[in-house]
């Protein structure tokens, strides 16, 4: 049981951050601890493992996990570590097996982890030992929403659809709207310099796009209406989810469905999106201002669901390294150019090779960098953008938003309930003590 | 748009040869190996001295560049490492697509190469896998130098597949598959071509 702590890094008054968050070897283990160890984290989509035995491999914070389907149908999340020396009993990152066994002494483990073997049981282990005790440790609890596999450490959390709430569900539903998922073979992976909250903080950054990606928008490889637009709408979650980017009022929903209805077709970039979303069911499912919402979802602490079908994981690796893995899906059911197409963007956008985000890792390290002098790291960082000019608007629906220009209210709302994680002991202490999603002035 | 005739990695010990080259005789196959290094070693050259659109001038406009993306698997399931063609990929790029990447070079705010890095590739191991007269097979092993500002190091090594069709006299790059030594790219990002 961790301690409760009264620690003020981000001033949710002033708006200004302590970067020392981003560099500092302490805090970075009480976040694997205070963060990781308490979240639902993601692990996989269904589909990733369809059949008995297929398994693939994920981290939460630095402790790694086999997600595996048992013979049941059921994905079990198994702690990567032999209980006898704690060596790892699963070094491929995906494939299908039949058990787990460790390469050091043999022990080994069903698909639900648990032991049903050990080498020469009888002749050298002659004190009788129970092997129910000693399988894989399970995580605390796994649930999916969507097809979306998520794993807590933590037997206290609340459940999966409690913890991501109206906004986290929103940004699953944002893939979900799109038609019955399947994930694409190949998660691009790459290590980036620096601080996993650096990454999460640029998901809401609709600020960066045209310095940051000024050569993308230059050859044509993104449109500045799409991707550096004023109209803005911000959505925030309780324990930190949010979404952030570009929205539409209704009167420019309805429009473009007049558009697409008659004869004139699609004419704005946000057109293409409306056409899924005006189909009675997804706007059910969306929910009326959900449904006007092209913005980027974060679901606490570190899954960004992009607008291209892709999630991307941030994955701490110390204070100053972050992994990016990407996770790739296509409709099943879409004729086989529109599908190649989505694939080409999937492929040439993100990811190490990406057009569009070779430019971010390089920020993102430098920013990191930036709070390592002894010096430097005393000096504030500025998150005041747009604080204190905005109204979160209400609509009967209880969907809540921020309807304004680029901004940083995101940035601010994942500071803020980071800290709230970091000072809560525990699960309990943490629904007591974190803040709801803002009204009125923000 | 990519292409998705790729081929699987292939053997890598010459003992799949066409048969048109297996009846060149010795000094053939040095004149045509002798050519073929000349030729990757003048377009890494390129590459490494920022000459970029010299080195789209040697692309033949239907190239397929291609590098898919590497997992670790158990030596019983290794035939799951490589993505497969047509699927997800670091590269799966045609002409305009390396033409957009050169082109962002050029035009500043392309921040992962603005200052720009410094590169030395390393060709080695060149291999001629087949030629029918008209295209060469051959693959060769790199390794990519990258350092960037002043103390960041990059290090790339792998096998290229390369297919050289006669053109102009010389040769032009029809193809480039790119097998990366790594799973997990260890870099912030891949801004350099291979």
């Amino acid at each position: 049981m961790s301690a409760a702590s009264n620690h003020n890094w981000f001033d949710t008054e002033s708006g200004i951050l302590d970067r020392r968050i981003f560099t500092d070897e302490e805090i970075y283990q009480e976040e694997l601890q205070k963060i990781f160890g308490r979240a639902w984290n993601f692990m996989c989509h269904e589909s990733q493992v369809p059949e008995e035995g297929d398994f693939f491999m994920n981290w939460i914070g630095e402790d790694e996990v086999i997600i595996v389907r048992d013979r049941e149908g059921t994905i079990n999340v198994l702690l990567n570590s032999c209980p006898h020396r704690g060596n790892t009993v699963c070094r491929a990152e995906l494939g299908t097996t039949k058990s787990f066994v460790c390469s050091y002494h043999g022990w080994n483990y069903d698909l639900n982890g648990r032991l049903i073997g050990m080498p020469s049981e009888e002749h050298f282990y002659r004190n009788p030992m129970d092997k129910n005790d000693w399988g894989l440790t399970p995580a605390a609890k796994v649930e999916s929403y969507k097809g979306f596999v998520f794993a807590t450490l933590d037997p206290e959390a609340p459940p999966l659809v409690d913890y991501l709430g109206w906004v986290g569900r929103l940004g699953i539903d944002f893939m979900a709207a799109q038609g019955e998922l399947e994930f694409l073979d190949g998660v691009h992976k790459n290590r980036v310099q620096c601080n996993w909250k650096l990454a999460v903080d640029n998901v809401y950054d609709w600020y960066h796009v045209k310095v940051s990606h000024g050569s993308a928008l230059k050859i044509g490889m993104i449109g500045e209406e799409s991707m550096a637009p004023m109209d803005q709408m911000v959505l925030l979650g309780e324990f930190g989810h949010g979404i952030g980017g570009p929205g539409i009022t209704e009167e420019m929903f309805q429009e473009s469905v007049a558009r697409l209805s008659g004869s004139e077709g699609e004419q704005i970039w946000y057109d293409r999106n409306v056409r899924q979303r005006m189909k009675p069911e997804v706007t059910e499912m969306l929910g009326p201002v959900g449904k006007r919402s092209f913005g980027h979802p974060n679901i606490f602490p570190n899954l960004w669901v992009a607008l291209t079908r892709q999630v991307c994981l941030r994955i701490p690796r110390g204070p100053y390294e972050t992994e990016l893995w990407w996770f790739n899906f296509q409709p099943k059911h879409v004729p086989v150019e529109q599908r190649q197409n989505a694939i080409f963007m999937q492929n040439h956008l993100f990811g190490p090779a990406g057009i569009l985000e070779q430019d971010d890792g390089e920020n993102w390290s430098h920013s990191t960098r930036g709070a390592k002098g002894s010096f430097a790291r005393t000096r504030p960082l500025n998150f005041t953008m747009g604080k204190g000019q905005d109204q979160v608007l209400h609509d009967e629906s209880g969907q809540s938003r921020i309807e304004t220009v680029v901004n940083e209210h995101g940035q601010r709302w994942t500071y803020q309930s980071w800290q709230e994680w970091m000072n809560a002991a525990s699960w309990p202490e943490l629904m007591q003590n974190h803040s709801l999603p803002p009204t009125g002035e923000i | 748009m990519a292409r998705v005739d790729a081929e699987p990695l292939a053997a890598a010990d010459g003992r799949n040869l066409t048969s048109s080259y297996q009846k060149l005789d010795m000094q053939q196959r040095m004149l045509l190996k002798f050519e073929v290094e000349e030729f990757l070693f003048m377009e890494a050259d390129l590459l490494d001295s920022r000459r970029y659109d010299e080195w789209l001038e040697c692309l033949t406009d239907d190239i397929h560049y291609w590098m898919p993306i590497r997992r670790t698997t158990t030596a019983r399931e290794v035939e799951r490492e490589f993505t497969k063609p047509g699927g997800m990929a670091f590269f799966d790029d045609d002409k305009s697509v390396l033409a957009l990447r050169v082109k962002r070079l050029a035009i500043g705010r392309a921040w992962a190469e603005d200052p720009p890095s410094r590169t030395r590739r390393l060709i080695t191991n060149i291999k001629i896998l087949g030629y029918d007269g008209e295209e060469v097979s051959v693959a060769s092993n790199f390794q990519l130098y990258r350092s960037r500002l002043n103390s960041e190091e990059d290090n790339w090594i792998g096998r290229r597949e390369d297919k050289l069709r006669r053109a102009d006299g010389g040769f032009k790059l029809s193809q480039r598959h790119i097998y990366l030594e790594q799973t997990v790219i260890l870099s912030q990002n891949m801004s350099s071509l291979f």
